[in-house]
């Protein structure tokens, strides 16, 4: 593509890569790539992603549990003009791994930041609203979305939520 | 904001039971009649839908995606399904992917439909909620008679498709066609020839491209600003059949406000979705080949995935819809499932769309996105 309007995915990722030597970058073909970003520079790359490509939109972001305390966060951005995909993976470990929130650059990530704190335990530095999105209150440190808990009934007890009333007898008054 | 106007300032929780608050909680900080804060709270829905793809085989997977958009359910459950074709390296008869995308275009005009209806309940025009409401009738009709089930129709599964059409099927299918294109320029002089409506709706919610595309808005509220962007030509997927069609991708261009759109450009654009939905569908009927609905070997390659990553992507009623989905060697559950509704993106932009209007303009705000709970809390 030469038009000067579209971005080229391999021309991105040689441009982040010029820019910022500690990404690379692997293609997933059809105009798809994905760029391997440390931790300490994620903010430098979606900035450029900000400014270097035309009618970007923040699609996902999202956590995964690796096991033993490692986990990866991938963000992926969409053009529809360039029909570019930009994968980013940021690799954390820790037992309370910290990454520096981008969603004064893309309002959009502001919730999946906060879905990634709550359901992870991936703390979010600068996050303007580090409420709990989608869990109640009892489940607050819990971190669900790790691979160590459990979805059996023993977590009744340690998360504090009351279990189900037992069903009324077939055929007795339920009141 | 001087704090002498926030003195008088009221709060008021919109939700979770009023029914046009969708199900969700939205907390508005009103002065008088204007609302100047609009904290929009998740959550009510949630029913952690990813973690249980983490304990479901590859086929139970899909019946749990339906349930995140019953209204489209077709078009929710069909990604999972995507993404396990991909990683499994299923191919797909050429007749299943007709008959997909014909069931694509029928979740989609389904979807509409009862958009239709309830927004203009929620506006108290209920001729126009009622009318389409009847057409939806036999969109369902249609989809029990071709897989048994009116909402969750578990339709695709990896390989192809379960049912195929039969001379009744396929008799319910275009007779609820050509009721909804009959009917359709009617619906058109009812909704954009009423005064009410248009007052209700004109210059209300105004927003631009660049402001929908931070908050990550997609499909409808962003082709209505004027850009015809539709993953369904940007990004097709391998197993559908769009590029068997000859269609353009509907936008509408109010020339009041170019680059931007409010209500009643979403409505407009809702019209041009349902009569591109409808005319892909009459397009693919014909066109539909002979031979198997599904690969006989794919039952036994989806039971154990190889390890591997795969992104399925879909344009949705709502906008993009795709799920990201991780596998072990060996799997028989996912090891990550992530769903991207398109309704995360049209809740939070209700934070910045909504300060400065009036009370009774945040509800035609809220509709005309087309939120559905289900496809934020999953």
């Amino acid at each position: 593509m030469s038009d000067s309007s579209t971005t080229n995915a391999s021309t991105f990722g040689r441009l982040v890569i010029n820019k910022i030597p500690e990404v690379t970058s692997n293609p997933l073909g059809d105009n798809r790539i994905e760029l391997v970003v440390p931790a300490n520079k994620i903010r430098d790359v979606v900035t450029l992603i900000d400014e270097e490509i035309q009618d970007v939109l923040p699609e996902s972001m999202f956590g995964v549990d690796l096991e033993n305390d490692q986990y990866e966060l991938i963000y992926i951005f969409w053009s529809y003009t360039s029909r570019l995909l930009l994968q980013l993976r940021v690799s954390l470990e820790g037992e309370k791994p910290e990454i520096e929130s981008t969603c004064d650059i893309f309002p959009g990530l502001e919730w999946h930041e906060r879905e990634v704190r709550e359901m992870f335990g991936i703390e979010v530095k600068n996050h303007p609203d580090p409420r709990l999105l989608l869990l109640p209150d009892e489940l607050d440190g819990a971190y669900p979305m790790r691979k160590r808990f459990q979805t059996d009934r023993s977590r009744l007890n340690e998360t504090g939520i009351t279990p189900p009333k037992p069903r009324p007898e077939p055929g007795g008054d339920s009141q | 904001m001087s704090p002498d106007i926030l003195e008088d300032a009221m709060e008021l929780w919109f939700g979770p039971q009023h029914v046009s608050a969708h199900g969700w909680a939205t907390k508005l900080t009103l002065v008088g009649d204007y609302v100047v804060e609009c904290d929009p709270n998740a959550g009510y829905f949630h029913r952690s839908a990813e973690k249980v793809l983490e304990y479901k085989n590859f086929r139970q997977g899909a019946l749990i995606l339906e349930r995140m958009c019953m209204l489209e359910a077709f078009l929710a459950e069909y990604p999972y399904v995507a993404a396990v074709e991909k990683i499994a390296e299923i191919e797909v008869p050429e007749r299943a992917k007709v008959m997909r995308t014909i069931m694509m275009e029928m979740s989609r005009l389904h979807s509409i439909q009862f958009w239709w209806g309830q927004f203009n309940a929620e506006l108290g025009f209920f001729t126009m909620a009622l009318w389409p409401w009847v057409d939806r009738e036999y969109s369902l009709d249609a989809f029990e008679e071709l897989t048994g089930s009116r909402h969750t129709v578990s339709y695709s599964t990896p390989g192809g498709v379960k049912y195929d059409f039969t001379e009744k099927s396929m008799k319910q299918l275009n007779r609820a066609l050509d009721r909804f294109e009959d009917r359709l320029p009617k619906f058109r002089d009812m909704q954009m020839g009423s005064p009410t409506f248009r007052a209700r709706t004109e210059n209300i919610g105004l927003y631009d491209v660049k402001q929908g595309l931070k908050w990550g808005l997609s499909g409808p509220p962003m082709k209505a600003c004027g850009i015809p962007m539709d993953l369904r030509k940007d990004d097709p997927d391998p197993n559908l059949a769009y590029d068997m069609v000859d269609w353009e991708v509907p936008i509408t261009e109010n020339p009041e406000h170019p680059g931007q759109s409010d209500a009643l450009d979403r409505m407009e654009q809702r019209f041009a979705e349902a009569e591109t939905a409808c005319e892909i569908i009459k397009q693919l009927i014909p066109q539909i080949p002979e031979g198997p609905i599904i690969d006989p070997k794919a039952r036994g390659k989806a039971n154990r995935l190889p390890e591997g990553e795969a992104y399925a992507r879909v344009e949705g009623t709502r906008g993009i819809t795709t799920l990201w989905l991780k596998t072990q060697d060996k799997a028989q559950t996912a090891y990550r499932a992530k769903i991207r509704g398109p309704c995360i993106a049209s809740y939070y932009a209700l934070k910045d769309l909504v300060p400065g209007s009036k009370f009774a303009d945040f509800i035609v705000i809220f509709g005309s996105l087309d939120p559905y709970p289900g496809w934020w809390d999953r």
